[in-house]
């Protein structure tokens, strides 16, 4: 039995193990920054080895821990994001301490995959709890920086607020259908009627996630969070956790509450959860849009239009069912890598100039081509412009939308969703206006250190996943299968 | 065969971003020669039989889970189309030959707005024309918002999200083709049975999106104020290429997969239409920039290509299509003067540009600019006319009074063509205003630089080509004409 | 006789105050009290129902042992939450949220 469990769980061990060796190197001597970063790359690039050596299906404990081509999948995507924030890492932080911080970073990427491999309440809480601890401390990590001290609090309040709720809502789901694990959930709500302690139970869990995610209207620690914390931290906070909180999210409204799943569609509410997501999306959409357009700080900006890509993305899950949840899960990759390649390049950019606003970014085309292409790719595709992977994703997700009810009853959230790009386009064109149009002027930038050539790794990692959204937005297939053929 | 315009024109954008800036003007040009020879070579080889139907060139599977295919086809509109945005791509290069600020990256976007406009122009998948459609949103912001004049950063963004806009209604009455038919294959919708209740509200949605981009009154607004804040190559583009695309979108998917809702709304969308004409040369004649008067002129010549559609008679369809060749041509013209005008004067302001005598130091320039506006103006012998009158034919059968109207409508136009014509060259204010300011103004005009070689060729191929296609109209109609006739909606 | 009820009404109850605490109160060291009230109305409410849902004569366990996890990792989070306390106090000497807003709208 334990023997089973160490092999299927053989990725986790490996990070862990990783996660250990890195933080006794870190402690053992403070010039080991170089390799502790290089022990996490690679034990990370291991653990993807090991996750593609699982089995095609397993289930432990009840589900506990499952194997299934979907869990296998976006475990390799968690790992590849960590491994990403392990290289921006590399150049952003300052030497101290880094050991502790990878091995956060590794914590966290465990977290992620418990939550993505399991399909048992008790399970995905702990998840939740390894990830989130892990990433409050990460965001709060900068001690030189009070900013980052306070993005760390914010968070950490907000967060326990979420899974303080999210626990409540399990313990009446528990109370009422006598389970913790999805499945037997989906089969007690099939035979008993919804009762409506049990659509509280839902409704309070959904809060949760809804914070995770940073739908509105719970979004409120995110611009903060994704403004102080150090780059690297908040890149991981908004691609791996909202990656791995969309596909727990998924499993437990289509599996778990799939029968309590009731319509959002106009004229035709019926009570359920849909209704709920449809809502928070709506709110999450315009609300995130409308604010974004007043932003002056990048990172600011980029967490704004992540609330309203988390509407965007909730549209998949209303629609529900097989397409639905697949158009969620491409959009959600997808976007993940997308915004770990713009907080690169910010990272790079508040190197260079010494913030984040605006106007450091100006005349970067003439500073760093390689930057402004990267940056130019990385924003269009969130504005969702072929040929980039967002334009596909929009595509596929209105569309599963559009078809998943009668008649187009979700049109009037498709509108608002394509209103809201319309919206979005202004303020992302307004960041690319701002690197290819403007000139550089001498008076508002003040290279903090104008010797530090731009690192040529990160530079690398950068070209990586601009290439990376490109290819998925031309051959978007590629991944559409894998993830079709994942979501049974 | 024609599939490698598209190839080509990429291939050249992608080229220039790797290459030294002092090859970039010659590899623009050889890129968007190669594009216009490969359409050219297209209309000589190819049988008119073959262009009677949409045919099949290319077809593989792209998205196969979701039956999005990479499937290219052609018939004689698409080659018309493709036609005229190659003869605008060469001209368009030819005007910005002196370009000097970041060449390289103005020729790229240029050269992706016209790889763009050949995908739109020759996709049979609704997904793949809704890509290319959309490809070229961004490259016209920079084009604009970087080396355009006048209020530039304003009017690249009101054009670009108007587009967005418009592709977001394209979008809706896509999907909603998609979700009732499950196929993205322009065939396929186009032999489909779509509930009237349906057609009744997705048509117009589609056509509207497509027609924001054409120039419909009255979302044309981007139209004028885009125009006067592109660079010249950005506004010969636009007027001579992308407009195009919202009125063959309109044509070719709107119309085609929805004929009923069509039917329904097509008096409406005439009334628009003639509108638009009356109402963009009203205010053309108040205008005193003279890029305004050609942008204005541009959305009422693309009225008459709206009201060409909503005959939904071959003639007035074809006549459409021939319009959308002929303004492409005249109007990149127009651009093309006014630029090259601007660029030596500095100004655009028509009193401004009435004290200078251009026509004496500026001779071909003027000589140009006359046979375009004859040309805009609709006089036998060159496209517009041929174009105009196949329209006012194809009315005649569908709305009569539309045709009363609209004459009413081209004295206008041909009223503020004339006025610019006289106050940009051949206004005689420069006598009246006594010795002294004649003495000057001369000498400040005879300053000016000559024309140049790049100009006058691609002045030359514009000319050469609405002189073509109105003396021998039926070069590109015979092709037009079959293709149009097997589209569905006609009402016979 | 002490019913479900009336373990869930308290739990309840308990939520509520948390949550009030919560958004009402400006110390930092409260609201991270009334955080722990929040968890424990949850352990309550589970306990209880594990109680009360009776299977061949046995209670279901499944939730007593989820809640020996909750106190373990509430245990944790308190840890990194004055952990965070500590060094924002360290930067400003304060520990009222009023006066942690450097980063604002």
């Amino acid at each position: 039995m334990y023997i089973e469990l160490l092999k299927l769980a053989s990725p986790e061990t490996v990070v862990v193990v990783t996660a250990l060796v890195v933080l006794a190197l870190g402690l053992a001597n403070e010039r080991t920054a170089g390799l502790c970063s290089g022990v996490a790359a690679a034990g990370l690039l291991f653990a993807v080895a090991a996750v593609l050596m699982l089995p095609q299906q397993a289930t432990l404990f009840h589900g506990m821990l499952v194997i299934t081509p979907l869990t296998s999948l976006f475990k390799i995507i968690c790992l590849v994001l960590a491994f990403f924030t392990v290289i921006l890492a590399r150049a952003d932080l300052s030497s101290r301490n880094r050991g502790e911080y990878l091995a956060l970073v590794l914590l966290a990427t465990i977290g992620l995959m418990l939550l993505v491999g399991s399909e048992e309440l008790l399970m995905i809480f702990i998840g939740l709890e390894l990830t989130g601890l892990s990433l409050y401390v990460m965001a709060g990590f900068d001690k030189t920086d009070v900013r980052s001290a306070e993005a760390g609090l914010k968070y950490f309040l907000f967060g326990s607020t979420a899974s303080a709720f999210t626990l409540f809502g399990i313990s009446f789901i528990y109370g009422m259908t006598g389970t913790t694990a999805l499945a037997a959930i989906g089969q007690k709500l099939t035979t008993a009627p919804v009762q409506p302690l049990l659509f509280v139970g839902i409704v309070m869990t959904l809060i949760g996630f809804a914070f995770k995610i940073a739908a509105a209207p719970f979004h409120l620690w995110a611009p903060d969070t994704y403004q102080g914390a150090p780059v690297p931290s908040a890149a991981f906070i908004a691609s791996g956790s909202k990656v791995a909180s969309f596909v727990v999210l998924g499993k437990i409204v289509l599996v778990g509450f799939g029968p309590a799943q009731g319509s959002a569609a106009w004229h035709a509410m019926v009570a359920g959860w849909a209704p709920v997501l449809a809502a928070l999306a709506a709110l999450s959409i315009l609300i995130g849009n409308l604010v974004a357009l007043a932003q002056t700080n990048v990172r600011r900006l980029l967490a704004y239009s992540a609330v309203a890509h988390a509407g965007y993305t909730l549209l998949g899950l209303v629609a529900g069912g097989r397409e639905g949840f697949s158009a969620t899960l491409f959009y959600t990759t997808v976007y993940a890598f997308t915004l770990v390649g713009a907080f690169g390049v910010v990272a790079l950019v508040r190197r260079e100039t010494g913030g984040d606003d605006l106007k450091n970014f100006s005349g970067l085309s003439s500073r760093s081509p390689l930057l402004a292409g990267c940056m130019s790719i990385f924003m269009l595709s969130l504005a969702g412009l072929p040929p980039l992977a967002g334009f596909f994703g929009k595509f596929y997700l209105f569309s599963a939308a559009l078809r998943a009810v009668d008649n187009n009853g979700l049109l009037w959230l498709v509108a608002i969703a394509l209103f809201g790009s319309l919206i979005s386009l202004y303020y992302y064109l307004m960041v690319l206006k701002v690197i290819f149009v403007d000139e550089k002027s001498s008076s508002t930038t003040q290279p903090l250190n104008p010797s530090t050539s731009a690192d040529f790794l990160q530079e690398i990692s950068l070209t990586v996943l601009a290439a990376v959204v490109l290819f998925l937005g031309v051959m978007p297939g590629t991944l559409v299968a894998r993830i079709i053929a994942a979501v049974q | 065969m024609i599939a490698w315009t598209i190839y080509v024109t990429f291939a050249g954008a992608i080229l220039l971003l790797f290459l030294p800036r002092t090859s970039a003007r010659w590899i623009a040009l050889a890129t968007t020669v190669a594009g216009f020879a490969i359409s050219l070579l297209a209309l000589s080889r190819m049988p008119i039989v073959d262009l009677a139907t949409f045919k099949t060139i290319v077809r593989i599977p792209w998205v196969p889970m979701l039956g999005m295919e990479y499937h290219l086809a052609v018939d004689g509109i698409s080659l018309t189309l493709a036609l005229v945005t190659g003869l605008t791509a060469v001209s368009a290069v030819l005007f910005s030959w002196d370009v000097d600020h970041r060449q390289n990256e103005f020729f790229f976007w240029l050269l992706l707005v016209v790889g763009g406009s050949y995908g739109v122009f020759f996709s049979a998948d609704l997904f793949l024309l809704f890509v290319f459609y959309e490809l070229v949103i961004v490259p016209k912001y920079f084009l604009i918002a970087i080396w355009g004049s006048t209020n530039k950063e304003y009017g690249a963004m009101k054009l670009t999200l108007y587009s967005f806009f418009g592709g977001a209604l394209v979008f809706i009455g896509i999907i909603a083709a998609y979700a009732a038919t499950g196929s993205l294959n322009l065939y396929d919708l186009a032999q489909f049975q779509f509930s009237t209740q349906l057609q009744s509200w997705a048509f117009p949605v589609l056509f509207l999106g497509f027609a924001v981009l054409a120039g419909i009154w009255p979302l044309h607004t981007w139209a004028p104020t885009g125009h006067v804040a592109a660079p010249t190559a950005g506004s010969m583009l636009l007027a001579g290429i992308v407009m195009k695309l919202g009125a063959y979108g309109a044509l070719r998917v709107a119309m085609n997969i929805f004929p009923q809702g069509f039917h329904m709304w097509s008096r409406y969308i005439a009334v628009f239409a003639v509108i638009g004409i009356l109402y963009a040369a009203a205010v053309a004649l108040r205008q005193r920039d003279l890029k305004f008067v050609i942008g204005y002129s541009s959305v009422s010549h693309m009225g008459f290509v709206l009201l060409g559609l909503a005959t939904a008679n071959a003639l007035g369809v074809s006549g459409a299509v021939l319009q959308m060749f002929s303004h492409g041509v005249i109007g990149a013209l127009l651009f093309a003067i006014a630029g090259t005008i601007y660029r030596r004067t500095h100004t655009r302001d028509l009193d401004t540009l009435s004290t200078m005598g251009l026509s004496r130091a500026l001779p071909f320039a003027a000589f140009a600019f006359v046979i375009a506006s004859a040309a805009s103006m609709g006089i036998p012998g060159f496209s517009g006319f041929a174009a105009e009158i196949t329209i006012l034919i194809g009315t005649w059968k569908s709305y009569p009074m539309a045709v009363w109207i609209t004459g009413a409508g081209m004295v206008l136009v041909a009223a503020f063509t004339l006025r610019a014509l006289k106050k940009s060259f051949f206004d005689t204010a420069v006598s009246t205003n006594g010795g002294t300011t004649s003495v000057s103004s001369n000498a400040s005009a005879n300053a000016l630089p000559p024309i140049t070689i790049a100009e006058k060729w691609g002045a030359g191929l514009l000319m050469f080509a609405t002189l073509a296609i109105g003396l021998y109209p039926r070069l590109l109609l015979d092709r037009i004409m079959p293709a149009v006739e097997a589209m569905r909606f006609l009402k016979q | 006789m002490i019913t479900l009820g009336d373990y869930l009404i308290v739990s309840g109850l308990l939520f509520t105050i948390g949550f009030a605490g919560v958004m009402l109160r400006r110390n930092i060291i409260i609201i991270f009290m009334c955080l722990e009230l929040m968890l424990n109305a949850a352990n309550l409410s589970l306990v209880a129902f594990s109680r009360f849902r009776v299977d061949a004569g046995l209670p279901n366990y499944n939730a007593q042992v989820f809640v020996f996890f909750i106190i373990t990792v509430a245990a944790a989070e308190v840890a990194v939450g004055l952990a965070i306390i500590v060094a924002l106090f360290r930067a400003r000497q304060t520990t009222h949220v009023e006066d942690i807003a450097s980063l604002k709208f």
